[in-house]
């Protein structure tokens, strides 16, 4: 159980006009790729939840946040500078790799910021084995690309040009095999997972390979 | 089909009725409050409007007697009957199914609930169910499960519908998978409210400052955050869904237009937060139901709601506003998951009070670790919050561990559960091993609510008169007698299990 409740911001790493990695000082923080943190802004009374970006082993805590338009804790997050210091509880949460040792295959599926706990998966354990579909509307939101591996990121792009699908995450999905024996983890909004879920089951993906970690 | 979505007067020794309570567990109360069971209600409405025969029959709300209902609901002769339980009534439906089959071999027997969901197996074994969902979202699987069973006959076998525990024959049971977490929340009809006789709920409410009073259909479904320890929306089988704001809207405007509601109360376990809190407010504004006369309310955390929402909520007319209060101690809100601090408490209370809400604290004592320190300490924390006028009334329970939720299986595993009888879960006492004395929680509990007696809390009530809002002038001449009397029937509760335990 961590007891720290505040935290210092060590950068704000901006990836475009509406998202930022809030990049914190660990202090022995404690965490399980996948859970999501409370954070919210120094006096403020106000938190929101965030699924972890960073990997179990770093020496900081990443999230990677959209910033909301009118959002309280989002848009005030966005104006930190470093040395200020936010609000922290948690970890919590179920939406964690089982047994990230064994030989399991997964697919990891999310649209936008819903990339942030696979990216904490790909970094605190580095051998599984892995597919990450994720749903964008421009290239430009290809985050961090560079940290998954050969193969294993599937950009799909819903507006504009580039990535390596040009469609949405379920055009793709209903493209492609899906292996009956994989299991397949799904964050991002309610929409997307609501539309994954039945392409899933028509695929005869069983519900309990299935697991879901709703944004909004 | 005939289908029967049944819920039976239960009372106990004490000639006490089962009451949905605090973190929708079941307590016992004398004066009673019916809740409308919102999902079911939902079931029973989408599958009416399937074509099938639906017979809701809440003995409860109706004032029948166990016997009465019993013999209606055989005479009825449904096909299918639905029930829903948790941890504390299990034994009584167990017993009940089976006295049922007796009278009604035929029928499928459906057992809904959070505590039969998470062990189908055991309902299976130690009852005539049929069927166990392994969902709370009892509409949906509804929905799904009952035109299967009408066409095909051999249902037990072939059904690969996720989400059910079936009884296929004497000996074999089989488990057709996990239920879907997520649902589009906007395919489930919004409660029909003469189907379920919504009268029967809109008085006997004690959360309600004018009447009728009615729930709205929720607008959530599981929690936005769904992880604290103790609550049921937490484990692999809850996430989260949410009804469109417009959906809602169209509800509330009905409710008023249509059936004169004066206060209408959301019970999703959290309400919206954000842009959607917002917008909601504007659409009660912009269709001018704010200026209607009727209050409306929903549940909250610390920490969700800042304070132009809670400004824009009050101007539409929000009033009631119900927040888990769980503990004054940081290191019991960081044991149960909270996600709040308690430093954020008392600022978030006074944007709520400064902006004329008023807030409903619901408190627990009895952790399983809470020393006097902890206890002491949330004692006096929810005092000065009462007598600063920073909340306008409180419930206090007991944390019982039910449901197989993470406390409960906590502790399992920390061997410090006092009970196996499943009866023993009905918040009458604690079941679980502390470190002080459990006479102490049951005088802190006397000690809060007897701050409704205290002349400090009583003065601050008519300092409120001089605002002149009606609310606060109903709040001491309506609502404070009735919290009296509940306060009373609290205190009452207690000290009777106390004395028998």
């Amino acid at each position: 159980m961590n007891t720290m409740q505040r935290a210092r911001v060590v950068e704000i790493r901006r990836l475009s006009d509406s998202t930022f990695i809030l990049k914190l000082e660990r202090n022995k923080f404690k965490f399980i790729p996948g859970q999501c943190v409370n954070i919210g802004l120094v006096g403020s009374a106000v938190n929101r939840e965030y699924s972890t970006y960073s990997g179990e082993d770093d020496n900081y805590l990443e999230f990677l946040i959209r910033k909301v338009k009118g959002g309280t804790v989002s848009e005030g997050l966005s104006k930190l500078k470093p040395d200020e210091f936010v609000t922290l509880d948690g970890a919590y949460g179920k939406f964690t790799l089982v047994n990230p040792a064994g030989k399991q295959k997964y697919v990891f599926i999310g649209s936008g910021t819903g990339i942030a706990p696979f990216h904490s998966y790909v970094k605190s354990y580095p051998k599984i084995d892995y597919q990450i579909i994720h749903g964008i509307r421009f290239e430009s939101e290809q985050y961090d690309r560079q940290d998954y591996g050969k193969g294993r990121y599937i950009a799909c792009v819903s507006k504009g040009k580039g990535g390596d699908f040009a469609g949405r995450v379920t055009d793709y999905l209903k493209k492609i095999p899906l292996p009956l024996d994989k299991l397949y983890y799904l964050c991002g909004n309610r929409a997307m997972i609501n539309d994954v879920y039945d392409i899933l089951s028509v695929k005869g993906i069983n519900g309990s390979n299935i697991f879901t970690e709703v944004f909004f | 089909m005939k289908i029967a979505i049944s819920y039976p007067p239960i009372i106990n020794k004490r000639g006490q009725k089962a009451m949905v309570s605090q973190n929708r567990n079941v307590q016992f109360f004398k004066t009673p409050t019916y809740l409308l069971p919102v999902i079911e209600a939902q079931a029973a409405t989408w599958l009416r409007n399937l074509g099938y025969d639906v017979y809701w029959d809440d003995g409860n709300s109706q004032l029948k007697s166990l016997e009465q209902w019993f013999e209606e609901l055989v005479e009825w002769q449904p096909d299918v009957v639905v029930f829903e339980s948790t941890t504390p009534v299990m034994k009584f439906y167990w017993k009940t199914t089976n006295d049922l089959r007796k009278k009604l071999p035929e029928t499928i027997f459906i057992m809904a609930g959070y505590h039969s969901m998470k062990r189908p197996q055991e309902t299976l074994e130690k009852s005539a169910a049929d069927v166990v969902l392994k969902s709370n979202h009892v509409d949906f699987a509804l929905f799904s499960l009952i035109p299967f069973i009408e066409k095909n006959p051999d249902w037990r076998n072939t059904c690969t519908i996720e989400g059910f525990t079936i009884r296929v024959n004497k000996t074999k049971i089989r488990d057709t998978g996990a239920f879907r977490q997520v649902q589009p929340l906007e395919k489930s009809p919004l409660v029909d409210r003469d189907l379920v006789g919504w009268k029967n709920y809109a008085y006997e409410n004690g959360n309600y400052l004018q009447t009728p009073g009615t729930y709205a259909t929720s607008v959530i479904r599981d929690c936005m955050f769904g992880k604290c320890t103790f609550c049921r929306y937490n484990g692999p089988e809850f996430t989260f869904s949410k009804m469109s704001v417009k959906k809602s809207l169209d509800e509330y405007e009905t409710l008023i237009n249509k059936y004169g509601v004066r206060e209408i109360f959301d019970d999703s376990g959290v309400w919206y937060r954000g842009s959607d809190a917002r917008a909601f407010a504007e659409g009660i504004i912009d269709r001018g139901l704010h200026k209607r006369g009727c209050y409306f309310g929903f549940n909250t955390r610390f920490e969700y709601l800042d304070e132009e929402t809670i400004k824009l909520l009050a101007k539409a007319n929000f009033r009631f506003v119900l927040i888990g209060l769980e503990s004054a101690s940081d290191e019991t809100l960081r044991r149960l998951n909270k996600g709040y601090q308690n430093q954020y408490i008392e600022p978030s209370l006074r944007w709520l009070t400064k902006y004329g809400l008023h807030p409903h604290l619901t408190i627990m004592v009895g952790y399983y670790w809470e020393t006097q320190e902890m206890l002491d300490k949330t004692v006096k924390f929810v005092e000065n919050l009462m007598f600063k006028g920073l909340a306008r009334t409180l419930q206090v329970t007991l944390c019982t561990p039910l449901d197989f939720t993470p406390y409960h299986l906590e502790c399992l595993s920390k061997k410090v559960l006092l009970t196996k009888n499943y009866n023993d879960h009905d918040m009458s006492k604690i079941i679980v091993k502390t470190p002080i004395p459990h006479e102490r929680y049951y005088e802190a509990v006397k000690k809060m609510y007897s701050i409704a007696y205290h002349p400090k809390f009583i003065l601050r009530q008519i300092l409120f008169l001089f605002k002149f809002h009606k609310r606060d002038w109903q709040f001491l001449f309506t609502y404070g007698w009735r919290a009296i009397r509940r306060v009373r029937q609290h205190i009452y509760n207690l000290t009777q299990a106390n004395s028998e335990a």
